[in-house]
């Protein structure tokens, strides 16, 4: 399955990137990674060009917020994305709030799977299952 | 009129430029007390230098910034430059300082250099009559070398590689290097009229990881790009790596190398010195242990036997320190030099053998490219991945290249990618991990590699 990952804005945050490139490719994901430093427009370029089906965003500084809101009006403006899977991860807000706020702000914006400051393996155990139950 | 004058001018028509008198400018470097240059403190002082970092936006609170400092005992000043500087956004950046002038608020991450101007800057530097060392981060640094060199700053750190990988997602890389060679030019220039000026290049990259091998082939590369354009003294630095066996090693082999390298193309004559940087990497939160390190990092620094070192503070964690948190660090710093007594000398052959030999193995591919000059064979080299510096967010990075800590926190090759490291040495470097692991679990031992001092 294809994801393509990257990290929202003007985010130079690289560490986290790296980890979840190499994590996906272990579980046998095919990665296009866009890095850090990435607009919206760039995301959605990428996942028609490689025909991905996951799009998993990352965020350290809190931007993807911001950029967020914007997200359903700049997916309605391409075709066929209906069955991309919408993954946010990192730390989702700039200064502090808990996911009990933040998980539902994020699905009203577009998102299936939301996870604001979980470790790696456990958001991507929960991507597994997901679309295992989705291919029922 | 030569290229050099040319490309002059067209730096200096900028309308947020001082009026340079470049005839000025000559008769105060000529004239400059050898105080100001921290090439003639190398030379003349046996002890390891002390310099921490900092900069403020307002002209005022960096006074008070090197008041603290020279109080503490500082051997060398900083100037770190704000981030809007740093892009050449200087209409910003005096947007921010006036604001943080009227507010005595903090608009700004540094000193906007270019903004201030030299006449004014050149005031604070000579009353302190202590060398300046200019800390920045900036791809395109010719104007804000110009004004710096003007104002009595004979420090120039970075370089076209280590000020962009680290940093910068897409600026073009051979911009990079030929804004670089002009900086190269104007210190080289200057250099004659008094003692040489200084150029540091930033060892540290992205300070996750790095392998000792790229850190020592980046530095000794700066170091040719920048002696083959005539400086006559050149600092090589690293950072702790979190094995303090694999800091002396590589200092061993970088002071050898860098002496090697430089004779090859001739120039012998220039003085080259290490330079230590305390921990880069994630700090602990809390402050006493951030303190413990620090003191960590000065014990290692003097086995290294640095010529100078650059110091942290116990607020790392918590965002910009206070002047006296910086202060308090230089003191203590000192106190540590001054009783670190009868240290051993060690020596790992083995070791060092092995980083030498993968030191040369990327070197030698580096020259054998078939490129017509130093600067565009280093950045083919970085193109097609012999040089791949792990976690750089730049587009041109390989990111190939996958490291992790060994057992005694050393760190270790696994996957090398396009980077020619000898087969002997691989297998060394590979045969100190364990590697039977699946990639999962390598991964989480990767996030705990980068976090060991938290």
């Amino acid at each position: 399955m294809k994801v393509v990952t990257g990290v929202v804005g003007n985010d130079i945050h690289v560490v986290a990137n790296r980890l979840i490139e190499l994590s996906l490719n272990a579980r046998g994901f095919e990665v296009f990674n866009l890095g850090v430093n990435t607009y919206l427009e760039e995301f959605f370029d990428a996942v028609v060009e490689t025909g991905a089906d996951i799009l998993l965003i990352s965020s350290l500084n809190g931007e993807a917020e911001g950029w967020s809101r914007e997200i359903k009006l700049l997916k309605s403006k391409y075709k066929n994305l209906d069955n991309l899977v919408m993954m946010i991860g990192g730390n989702l807000v700039v200064g502090s709030a808990d996911a009990d706020t933040i998980v539902p702000k994020y699905k009203n914006y577009g998102f299936d799977l939301v996870f604001h400051q979980v470790d790696l393996n456990t958001g991507l155990d929960t991507l597994e299952e997901f679309l295992k139950e989705r291919d029922k | 009129m030569s290229l050099l004058q040319e490309e002059r001018k067209i730096i200096l028509s900028n309308e947020y430029v001082d009026n340079f008198d470049f005839a000025e400018v000559e008769e105060f470097v000529k004239n400059a007390s050898k105080d100001l240059f921290i090439s003639h403190h190398f030379k003349t002082i046996d002890k390891m230098l002390v310099q921490p970092r900092g900069g403020f936006p307002t002209y005022k609170k960096q006074f008070a910034l090197n008041e603290f400092f020279v109080e503490a005992n500082v051997d060398v000043l900083p100037l770190t430059i704000d981030s809007n500087t740093r892009l050449n956004d200087y209409a910003t950046a005096k947007k921010m300082l006036r604001l943080s002038e009227e507010n005595d608020v903090d608009m700004l991450n540094g000193y906007p250099l270019v903004n201030h101007g030299y006449r004014n800057t050149r005031k604070m530097v000579t009353h302190f009559n202590k060398p300046v060392s200019l800390r920045h981060g900036t791809p395109d640094a010719r104007l804000l070398i110009e004004t710096a060199i003007a104002s009595g700053i004979f420090e120039i750190e970075g370089g076209p590689i280590t000020y962009l990988l680290p940093y910068s997602k897409n600026f073009p890389l051979d911009k990079a290097f030929l804004y670089w060679k002009y900086v190269e030019k104007i210190c080289a220039n200057y250099s004659k009229l008094n003692e040489p000026i200084n150029r540091e290049s930033f060892g540290p990259l992205t300070a996750t990881l790095v392998p000792p091998a790229i850190t020592i082939v980046i530095q000794l590369l700066e170091m040719l790009l920048s002696l083959e354009e005539g400086v006559k003294s050149f600092s090589v630095s690293f950072s702790q790596t979190g094995s303090m066996n694999q800091d002396i090693v590589m200092g061993a082999v970088i002071r050898k190398l860098s002496k090697h390298y430089a004779e090859q193309i001739n120039c012998g004559d220039a003085t080259i010195n290490l330079v230590y940087h305390q921990w880069m990497g994630a700090f602990p939160t809390n402050k006493d242990f951030a303190e413990q390190l620090i003191n960590m990092s000065t014990v290692i620094a003097s086995m290294v036997g640095a010529d100078k070192i650059i110091t942290k503070t116990r607020e790392e964690a918590s965002g910009i320190p206070t002047k006296e948190a910086n202060a308090k660090t230089v003191a203590n710093t000192q106190y540590t030099l001054g009783i670190l007594n009868g240290l051993p000398n060690i020596v790992d052959a083995e070791e060092e053998e092995i980083l030498t030999l993968e030191v040369h193995a990327i070197m030698e591919a580096v020259f054998n490219d078939p490129a017509d000059t130093l600067w565009r064979k280093v950045f083919n080299s970085i193109k097609n991945g012999i040089i791949d510096v792990p976690f750089s967010p730049h587009i041109i990075n390989h990111n190939e290249m996958i490291t992790i800590r060994d057992a005694k926190k050393n760190i270790r090759i696994i996957k090398k990618g396009n980077v020619p490291i000898p087969d002997r040495c691989f297998e060394y470097e590979k045969a100190q991990c364990d590697l039977t692991k699946d990639t999962t679990s390598i991964v989480n031992d990767i996030i705990h590699d980068i976090g060991i001092m938290q």
